[in-house]
């Protein structure tokens, strides 16, 4: 699916008239093709990757948890990453730095059946709280319910890997955090049964970029790289000011995404996309890790600079 | 002699076993079609034959083993049914590798859910085992006996059984010669007076051993005239009139094979 | 002792292989740990990994006894009952078809994020193996056995429980070795599908949090049981079975 684009890609390439040789990149998405990757895939279309002498492969992985491995391995150059697990990886010595935000805000957050009895976040002791093991879940939580006079061990943390809302559907977990926002309160909306959410950044938590971009610490000097975000950009930019059209793009030659879910988490998401990706806030940064050394998740705080960096 | 717990033959009178219309196909042609063969009450009677030509089929079809087809009839010469009176000795010797060589002996009573054989039957099984030279073996698995060894346990399982006919399929055939000779002798011995049918490609073992010889010949396959040998049986092995015999019985055996 | 040790040699020459893998390759630790650094984190997190540890070895056991206790059943039915035969089979067939990991997430719907799931899935896996293996077994008894049976006058049911049933024991352990290699990874699936507790469940933690060295700690521990769990069974079976035909003259004299 998405490699069938980039082969369409690489024929329109030969059949434009030749300018300088496209320059080939991979870029390892998070998780499977969704409108969180909204602005890639509109400028894609739009050919802002290909007048910045880019030809980007996108690849969607099988398990999360490889495409930053495998950029720090050398083997791909660029990964969509979120700054908490960048903060962690980092700490664990991966040479990995930020270059780019993608989606500027949170999308994290505490959900529970709307028409449940979970009315607040104290109501959710004693309860079972379903989770997908994605490093500092559990320090998200502390933090939330410490807020509300809540302790850890005053739930119940089950692993139920990525099937968020078939659990909570089921009545299998009372609450599951790791839910996406944009994503899984539509999926709960659309099957009748609408969530209640409770937003990481509102309860506790310092606010932090959901999505980013990262690339080898080795090659944070690439030019490639800036011309990689300024396509970016532009992508960002023009979706926002046309997001029927850009919602047309997203599907186009992808029939499987063309569904009620993405089309309502594509409105959903709209407004979170970094309007300047390429743009860093260190003060933010800086304050997110200070949370996570708190949490205990990670020993020390590096100098920002050394795991995030503005491109020139 | 026989044991005062096994019956004696002579009292119960083992019947004669006749074999009518025997027919069985074998591979799509007629193995044997029409056959009519009898076993003598209370005697020995063996069957030789080339390999293929239906010996085994014969046997087990006396035993059971195969389904009858067609008119072919099998009667005892008493009237009685022959099922359940009826002992079987194979090829091999079929002990049961997981079971001791006094269990083995009382396979019977333990197949046919008779419970846990009392003192008595143990002890005669005991004594038959000791009877052929395995006293200081009751305990051991087949793996730990010889071919020699291993088929006289079967013999004495097969007596254990207390049958008055006897199916016997080439069971000493696989052993040495100084070892088929002795087991020869103690069956002749234990198994005296009962009605044996002794299936073997061995001529020798045929004359040492039979009141009767049979050759088995041509396809579909017919029995020759019986050949009536008188004396008591173990005949010894050096016996001129047994070898004498040899030569004749070896001459039938040739003409039989290009039959 | 002398099986142990040489079973530790050869662990000993593994690691040296995989350090060499390491110093050669110069893969990042955060793909491929050295020994150092997984001893290192097997030492520090001792009683976390065994605790965890002694969870899954539980999900083991109880899937393997309980897939015995089915596979056992399954294959005397089809044995003595014809019609079993042409129902039966296919379900066993298709238990072994279907890829694992598509089934687990149902079972954990169903059974609930407890052992209960686990236990399930290792009962799965070697369901087919051990039933496959026994009801061989039964079907391939020596002929001549049978016949002496029926001659003696054994009825079917006495005649599967003396002859049939004791000479497929050496095809049931079969199925039983290969039972205890594969009984672990029902678990672990079992454990990464929807689990909080469990070697399984560690080694996903562990990667997300990028902590490969106690990734690879706990996919040693789990490694080292299912070794200890195929040769404590091979002993166990070499006990009950002795009279197994040993083809190459194996170390039952030590």
């Amino acid at each position: 699916m998405v490699r069938r684009l980039a082969l369409v890609l690489a024929a329109l390439m030969i059949a434009a008239p030749a300018h300088a040789q496209q320059q080939k990149l991979t870029l390892l998405l998070d998780w499977f093709v969704n409108p969180d990757h909204g602005p890639l895939f509109v400028a894609q279309e739009r050919g802002y990757f290909n007048e910045a002498g880019l030809a980007v492969e996108m690849i969607a992985p099988s398990d999360p948890n490889d495409p930053p491995k495998l950029v720090a391995a050398g083997r791909a150059d660029l990964a969509i990453s979120y700054q908490p697990q960048l903060t962690i990886q980092a700490a664990e010595g991966l040479p990995l730095t930020r270059i780019a935000t993608l989606v500027a805000t949170p999308l994290n957050s505490l959900v529970t059946l709307r028409d449940g009895p979970i009315k607040s976040i104290a109501d959710l002791k004693g309860k079972k709280i379903g989770f997908s093991v994605g490093g500092f879940e559990d320090a998200l939580l502390k933090a939330m319910l410490e807020k509300h006079g809540l302790k850890l061990g005053d739930v119940t943390l089950i692993n139920i890997n990525f099937a968020l809302s078939p659990a909570l559907l089921a009545g299998r977990v009372d609450a599951v955090i790791g839910a996406f926002r944009n994503f899984e309160l539509n999926q709960l909306d659309i099957e009748g049964k609408p969530g209640r959410a409770f937003y990481v950044e509102e309860e506790g938590v310092p606010t932090y970029d959901e999505l980013i971009v990262v690339a080898n610490k080795a090659r944070a000097g690439d030019p490639l790289f800036r011309r990689f975000v300024d396509a970016v950009e532009r992508g960002t930019t023009w979706m926002i000011n046309h997001p029927q059209e850009g919602f047309q793009l997203f599907i186009k030659g992808r029939k499987d995404l063309d569904n009620e879910l993405n089309r309502r988490a594509w409105a959903a998401t709209l407004p979170r996309f970094a309007h300047s990706p390429a743009a860093l806030d260190r003060a933010r940064y800086e304050r997110f890790a200070e949370f996570l050394k708190a949490q205990g998740l990670i020993k020390q705080t590096a100098p920002v600079e050394s795991y995030a960096i503005e491109l020139r | 002699m026989p044991h005062p717990l096994i019956a004696d033959p002579r009292a119960g009178a083992p019947p004669a076993v006749s074999v009518h219309a025997a027919r069985l196909d074998y591979g799509g042609a007629a193995l044997f079609d029409a056959l009519d063969f009898t076993l003598p009450a209370g005697r020995w009677t063996c069957l030789l034959g080339p390999s293929g030509v239906g010996k085994t089929t014969l046997l087990r079809l006396i035993a059971g083993l195969e389904a009858p087809v067609g008119d072919t009839r099998i009667v005892a010469g008493d009237g009685q049914p022959l099922a359940g009176r009826i002992a079987w000795m194979g090829q091999q010797d079929l002990l049961l590798p997981w079971l001791s060589a006094l269990d083995n002996a009382l396979l019977g009573s333990r197949l046919r859910g008779d419970g846990d054989p009392d003192r008595e039957r143990r002890g005669v099984a005991i004594e038959l085992l000791i009877r052929v030279g395995l006293g200081g073996r009751l305990a051991a698995r087949p793996s730990a006996l010889s071919g020699g060894q291993r088929q006289r346990v079967a013999l004495v399982r097969t007596l254990m059984e207390d049958r008055p006919v006897i199916l016997m399929d080439e069971p000493f055939s696989g052993l040495d010669s100084i070892t088929r000779w002795k087991l020869q002798d103690l069956a002749a011995e234990l198994l005296a007076g009962r009605t044996v049918l002794l299936v073997t490609h061995d001529p020798r073992e045929a004359l040492r051993l039979g009141d009767t010889v049979h050759v088995m010949a041509g396809r579909p396959a017919r029995l020759d005239q019986a050949w009536e040998l008188g004396g008591p049986t173990p005949r010894p092995l050096d016996d001129p009139a047994l070898l004498a015999r040899e030569g004749e019985l070896i001459r039938r055996l040739a003409a039989a094979a290009e039959a | 002792m002398k099986a142990v040790l040489r079973a530790l040699l050869v662990f000993a020459g593994l690691c040296l292989l995989w350090q060499a893998l390491v110093v050669t390759t110069g893969l990042p630790a955060y793909i491929l740990p050295p020994p150092t650094r997984v001893f290192a984190a097997l030492v520090g997190r001792a009683d976390f990994l065994l605790s965890h540890a002694l969870l899954t070895l539980a999900e083991i056991v109880l899937g393997m006894l309980s897939g015995v206790v089915l596979g056992v059943a399954s294959a005397l039915t089809l044995a003595s009952v014809p019609t079993a035969r042409r129902w039966l089979l296919p379900v066993l067939v298709v238990s072994q078809a279907i890829p694992v990991f598509a089934l687990a997430p149902l079972l954990v719907l169903w059974l609930g994020y407890g052992m209960a799931s686990k236990v399930a899935m290792a009962t799965l896996i070697i369901y087919f193996p051990v039933t496959s293996a026994f009801y061989d077994g039964l079907r391939h008894s020596e002929r001549g056995w049978l016949d002496l049976a029926r001659v003696m006058g054994a009825t079917g049911g006495r005649e599967l429980l003396h002859v049939r049933v004791p000479a497929a024991l050496p095809g049931l352990a079969s199925g039983l070795r290969v039972a205890a290699v594969v009984a672990p990874i029902g678990a672990v699936i079992g454990e990464w599908v929807g689990a909080s507790a469990g070697l399984g469940y560690i080694m996903l933690q562990a990667n997300a949090r990028m902590q490969i060295d106690v990734m690879f700690a706990a996919l040693l521990v789990l490694g080292v049981m299912a070794v200890a769990l195929y040769y404590g069974l091979d002993a166990a079976l070499r006990r009950f079975i002795p009279w197994l035909p040993q083809s190459l003259p194996v170390s039952s004299k030590e």
